[in-house]
């Protein structure tokens, strides 16, 4: 239910501290990136090009009946077309020509005019009789009425101009189409490397935090951290960051096209950018806040949905089904409302940006058609303004939707790092003691500690294990008993007094060190998903099939591996029900063993047993004990009673130490637990 | 595919008419789109021909803002309506499954994991209401804009043109169809590799005790770092297909470009066909992009649709065990009087006798313990009596009426009942202890807090009776949470009040005072104490011992300590626990 609450808390888009730890994860990545956004100059430049193309392939082959012919007599150079035993060159090979022509296109005839008029504004009638003349207003001029043929030779050139575009243009798009996929490929390993790095970085550092960071934070929410909030990061680097550069260069690629195209059309059309920059930043305002009213309902929806499954038995024995009905409609109605209003801005939002667009179609038209008209540009180049509008609109939407992504991964990574801020509060001294051929003795002096602040639960604890010795703790719940472990093995740091291990501090030890000298026991076994050999040695190399044998038969776990299907290698479901509690702790003696360890301790299961696999865990135990220097929690009294010494502990206070017999003569609270162990019922 | 859509039906006939119009809104901006080549077409053929002179070029402006505004005034209305109405439908639905699973029997909530049916109430309706807004949308855009751009293709420019600049596009189709396969398969790869890595992660953090007692931390970060790296592979065999899809779609509808460009410019040369044409040739020629880049995505989204709703819709098609059978009656005044006559009763899904039988007459008005060990049925009891379950055999009657024919409502607004797990909503007290009645003034929370002994904790909280429970406000105790579930039940002024084990986290100089209070609230009512505390129960009327489903013993405390049975060895065995404890 936590993460729930978490969405509510969504921060700002933007935030620049944030913002440059992140991209300090991708500092070892910046050739790969560096290679995407260069790609990506060219790819915007590929994306640019279509509408250019189109304007050069109306205007230079096209449309070209306002270009001049060149007359000669003889052939001259290659390339020229020959009519009525004239030559007529579109590029003048030398200054030596007899006159001038060009084509014209009246009411879909071509003719060959014998003059260079240049645009021609006022269309001309054909007059056919002694000789064919073009007339126009004022004047005649000889002109040529071209068939199919004629026009095949004079438009030779052209046709072969248009292929070469073509040609061009396919290099383009199978160039774009390689380097977008090298850029996709690139930009996707690298982004998945960082956040590979980020999670390796982010779970090591959890790994290694002391216990009691894990009694403050479930385990849910570190899962979420490791695992979603990463994944947020993801989109970022991949959705965000990179189709940011594409998107700007598109825009300035665009602008600078324009510019160069036709300047003042150029600067008229960009008329419409305020327009387009206030709108956009007006309604980036209320998009954001809708959005943030969907995910505030959203996220109160889902913990109310989930507070209401899991407290659904006490709804229904109330019978408030009908109550709590209506407070989830509240809620719900509440969520349909900012969906309403969110659907509402965008269904303003973007067909706003129709209403510019075409704005920007009308200014072209309006000044760009009068210029065509009076022939100062060219007609592609207005149609290649009409493409380049639309494809200026596109990044500016892309940038609006990433505002999303944006903001979550802020959010994610504010968390994300907040976690790897938070340091263990147990750590190596800066140079540790090595720990040499350890003895096993051990030694609590005035040992006083509190999980919470002043809330004692031992209190000036202290007694001394020789090592070979045998000792238990006994006491009731809640006595303090298993503090005494979580001590030993330094999960938690005391607050006063000393513990003391081969005569030295266990906090100028190394953690390693300790931990791999002391084998614990813990009364909840946890099973690992995999097999059972692994569970045994927690799939360490150095612990051969053998070996794991050998101490599952000296724990009595043997008889019931061999009674699997699959024996060692019996697979192990997540908190295993392969095997029975007995069984289990059994399998936890055998992983203690395995390592081998100098001191052992025990904490014993409180957990029901059935009676055959019970004496099998004592015969184990007992075993166990008399072999090595052994630490016990027992809560069965008849497992410990050969024990060398017992230590009685009530309220976090050591209260009677002694053997078995010495205990029980002394009549005190080692006598009461025992007989309350031997009133046990039935 | 689309049968599973039939729950769905009743909203369809009901908003029919927002669905019609949003689709005529949207076939609106499709024609006024596709006027545009039109306009382009006779611009430049006029502008060609020297037809056109200022006022004309003025016009061709103006047509294009109209048409801009027409085009945003109608995509704004296919947003609210088809869009808008997808919200409600959201809305609609998960108030649907809401009141549905709160009808469900309590035993359905055992057998479902929350996070499955938190799933089911996000995703899958997201799910769902993505096919039945933007698919729907996405497939009338797709459907009407290529059958019509096709269309004016043919038959105002040029045919050979058409086929050869189409040519490529029904492989844009295929490919995005075909990669969306293949596409989903990996994305589905990458899920799985995730969700083993979250797995891993929940595993290990939840036996964080055992990797750091055997110092395994090094070995499990190199464990994780497998899976790690099993995401970053899954992740980037996805790319490859993925990274293809993008630019292969751009190259295609490219090529399509350079047909038009080579062989339209030729046909233009040739006068076969007008620089008009070329241009709206173009034009229309943009416009079909789209619907085939869409078409691989608007079958996925359906698809998944599709499976989304035959997912809610099992739940749906879910019956509640327990409903109130046609001849229930309602009950407007109890005595409380309650008679278990040879009651056996099996958990659904098992083959042992939680309870089996069971005889026990409570006469109105007296007070019954129920005693035992964990498992032997105590709680079953109640579940019975609550009718949160139905027992196989015999008769449970109250007030002589048989308990299936009392409407389940009416039955349970007699009962106060106090859970073991005193489940709190992330509420504020008050309104926690004000649960189960409509209205309740201050006082009278304030009196049955008072009777659970709570009050005083309650003033020590920041904000009193205003404190909010959970992760917003305070963390309750066990004992406190156990006392405030106290009060929540007697604020009913229930005739029948149940403690289900609920004085277990509560200290015994508490407890007897709560059972002082509870003795004067209760004296006309009937109540039953459900304990495995001796304490808890010894000044019952009776006291009832139930050992594997059955009784074992019967009678007052003094009688049951004389039986020297299991009663007497539990009193025993706490009077020296009690003896322990109280040493300091």
């Amino acid at each position: 239910m936590s993460n729930y609450h978490e969405e509510e808390n969504l921060g700002k888009a933007y935030d620049s501290k944030l913002m440059g730890r992140l991209l300090s994860y991708a500092k070892p990545y910046w050739k790969i990136i560096a290679l995407c956004i260069v790609l990506l100059i060219f790819i915007a430049g590929v994306e640019l090009a279509r509408p250019y193309f189109i304007q050069v392939a109306i205007d230079e082959h096209i449309n070209v009946y306002d270009r001049p012919l060149y007359v000669y007599d003889e052939p001259v150079a290659e390339g020229g077309t020959e009519y009525n035993d004239r030559y007529f060159y579109t590029e003048k090979p030398d200054e030596l020509y007899d006159s001038m022509a060009q084509l014209v296109r009246i009411e879909g005839e071509v003719y060959l005019l014998q003059e260079f008029l240049g645009n021609v504004d006022v269309p001309g009638t054909f007059e056919s009789g002694n000789g064919d003349y073009l007339v126009f207003e004022d004047r005649q001029i000889p002109a040529n009425r071209l068939d199919d043929e004629g026009i095949q030779a004079f438009r030779a050139e052209d046709i072969n101009s248009l292929w070469r575009i073509g040609w061009i243009f396919l290099g383009l798009i199978i160039s774009a189409f390689i380097m977008n996929y090298i850029q996709v490929y690139a930009l996707n390993y690298a982004s998945n490397k960082i956040i590979y790095n980020i999670r390796q970085q982010l779970f090591s550092h959890v790994e290694y935090m002391s216990l009691s960071f894990f009694d403050k934070n479930p385990v849910g929410r570190l899962v979420t951290r490791i695992t979603n909030d990463t994944e947020t990061l993801h989109q970022m680097y991949t959705e965000v960051l990179v189709s940011f550069f594409k998107d700007i260069f598109i825009l300035i690629g665009v602008v600078i096209v324009m510019l160069t195209m036709s300047f003042r059309l150029a600067l008229l059309t960009f008329l419409v950018l305020p327009v387009l920059l206030l709108s956009s930043y007006l309604f980036r305002l209320k998009v954001r806040d809708a959005y943030r009213q969907v995910r505030l309902k959203l996220a109160r929806i889902n913990s109310s949905l989930s507070e209401n499954f899991t407290g659904m038995k006490t709804i229904q024995t109330f019978k408030r089904e009908a109550q709590q009905f209506n407070k989830f409609n509240k809620t719900n109605e509440e969520l349909l409302a900012a969906n309403k209003r969110e659907v509402f801005i965008f269904a303003i939002y973007r067909p706003s940006m129709e209403i510019i667009r075409s704005l920007g179609f009308a200014i072209i038209i309006w000044y760009g058609g009068g210029q065509v008209v009076q022939g100062n540009i060219q007609f592609g180049i207005l149609f290649a303004f009409i493409n380049y509008i639309k494809q200026f609109f596109q990044p500016i939407n892309n940038l609006t939707e990433k505002y999303n992504v944006l903001q979550s991964s802020m959010a994610s990574s504010e968390r994300i790092f907040k976690l790897l801020d938070t340091h263990s509060s147990i750590q190596d001294t800066e140079d540790p003691k090595p720990l040499k051929s350890f003895k096993g003795e051990i030694e609590f002096k005035n040992v006083w500690f509190a999980y919470n602040d002043d809330e004692w639960v031992l209190k000036d604890v202290s007694f001394k294990i020789s090592p070979g010795e045998s000792i238990a703790f006994v006491g009731a719940t809640g006595a303090g008993k298993s503090s005494i472990i979580n001590l030993m093995a330094r999960f938690y740091d005391i607050q006063e007094g000393e513990i003391l291990i081969d005569g030295v501090n266990i906090k100028d030890l190394s953690i390693t060190d300790l931990r791999e000298n002391i084998g614990i026991v813990l009364q909840d076994v946890f099973m690992f998903a995999g097999d059972i050999k692994g569970n045994i040695s927690l799939d360490n190399p150095n612990i051969s099939r053998e070996k794991i044998k050998e101490i599952a038969k000296y724990v009595n776990l043997h008889r019931f591996i061999e009674k699997l299907p699959n024996g060692y290698d019996e697979p192990v479901m997540e908190r295993g029900s392969t095997l029975s509690s007995g069984q289990k702790q059994l399998l936890a003696f055998a992983r203690a063993l395995a390592f081998n360890p100098a001191v052992l301790v025990l904490d014993e299961a409180t957990s029901n047993i059935d009676t055959e696999t019970e004496e099998l865990v004592q015969d184990a135990m007992q075993k166990i004990i008399k072999g090595k220097t052994t630490i016990a929690i027992a809560h069965r009294l008849s497992t410990i009673q050969s024990c060398d010494k017992i230590i009685v502990l009530h309220k976090g206070r050591i209260r009677e130490m002694g053997n078995h017999n010495q205990l029980l003569s002394e009549k005190g609270l080692y006598y009461n637990l025992y007989e309350l162990q031997y009133k046990d019922i039935r | 595919m689309l049968a599973n859509f039939k729950t769905l039906k009743y909203f369809f006939i009901e908003h029919k008419w927002a669905y019609i119009l949003g689709v005529v809104w949207l076939i609106f901006v499709d024609v006024l789109q596709l006027l545009l080549p039109e306009i382009l077409r006779t611009f430049t053929d006029d502008l060609q021909a020297n037809l056109i002179g200022r006022a004309e070029i003025f016009r061709y402006g103006i047509y294009m803002l109209i048409i801009g505004f027409l085009l945003a005034f109608f995509r704004f209305l296919w947003r609210i309506y088809i869009i808008g109405t997808s919200k409600k439908l959201e809305f609609e639905l998960r108030n649907k499954l809401f009141s549905h699973l709160l009808k469900l029997s309590t035993n359905y909530f055992n057998k479902s994991k929350t996070g499955d049916l938190m799933a089911h109430a996000t995703n899958d309706i997201n799910a769902v209401r993505m096919a039945l807004g933007p698919g729907i949308v996405m497939v009338v855009d797709a459907v009407f804009i290529t059958v019509i751009a096709t269309f004016m293709m043919f038959f105002t420019t040029d045919v050979r043109l058409t086929l050869l600049a189409l040519f490529p596009l029904p492989f844009l189709a295929f490919a995005s169809g075909r990669f969306g396969k293949t596409i989903n398969l990996r994305f589905r790869k990458v899920q799985e590799s995730f969700s083993s890595l979250t797995e891993t992660v929940q595993e290990n953090l939840s036996g964080i005790r055992v990797v750091k007692t055997f110092v395994q931390e090094e070995k499990e970060v190199e464990k994780f770092a497998a899976k790690n790296q099993n995401v970053f592979n899954k992740q980037m065999h996805l790319v490859k297909i993925f990274g293809v899809f993008q630019p292969l779609i751009m190259a295609i509808s490219s090529l399509s470009y350079l047909i038009v460009i080579v062989y339209g410019g030729t046909l233009v040369i040739n006068r076969d066909i007008s620089l008009g044409d070329f241009i709206a040739f173009n034009s229309y020629l943009a416009l079909l992009i789209w619907p085939m880049m869409a078409a691989g995505w608007v079958v996925n989204i359906l698809q998944r649709g599709s499976a989304s709703m035959a997912r809610i819709n099992t739940i749906l098609d879910v019956e509640p065990e327990i409903v109130d059978r046609e001849d229930a009656v309602t009950i407007e005044k109890l005595r409380g009087d309650i008679h278990f006559d040879n009651t056996s009763f099996k958990f659904p899904d098992t083959d042992e006798y939680a309870l089996k039988n069971f005889n026990l007459n409570i006469p109105a008005g007296s007070t019954i313990g129920v005693i035992g060990r964990t498992g032997s049925g105590k709680s079953t009891v109640a579940s019975l009596l609550l009718h949160l379950f139905e027992a196989q055999e015999g008769e449970i009657r109250i007030d002589g009426i048989p308990i299936e024919k009392i409407k389940i409502e009416s039955l349970r607004n007699h009962i106060g009942y106090v859970d073991q797990d005193s489940f709190l909503f992330s509420t504020t007290i008050a309104d926690n202890i004000a649960f189960g009645v409509d209205e309740a003034s201050q006082e009278e929370v304030e009196r049955v807090a008072k009777i659970a002994q709570v009050h005083e904790n309650i003033l020590d909280f920041p904000e009193g009776y205003k404190t909010f429970v959970g992760e917003r406000g305070v963390t309750l105790s066990g004992g406190q949470k156990q006392r405030i579930s106290i009060a929540r039940a007697l604020i009913k002024d229930p005739q029948i009040l149940i403690l289900d084990d609920s004085l277990s986290a509560v200290d015994t100089d508490t407890e007897e005072k709560i059972l002082g209070h509870l003795k004067k609230e209760m004296e006309s009512k009937t109540s039953i104490l459900i304990a495995h505390r001796i304490s808890t129960i010894k000044d019952c009327d009776k006291i009832v011992v139930l050992d594997a489903g059955e009784i074992l013993e019967e009678g007052t405390h003094e009688e049951l300590l004389k039986n020297k049975n299991l009663y007497f060895e539990l009193y025993e065995k706490q009077l020296l626990e009690e003896e322990i404890t109280k040493e300091d």
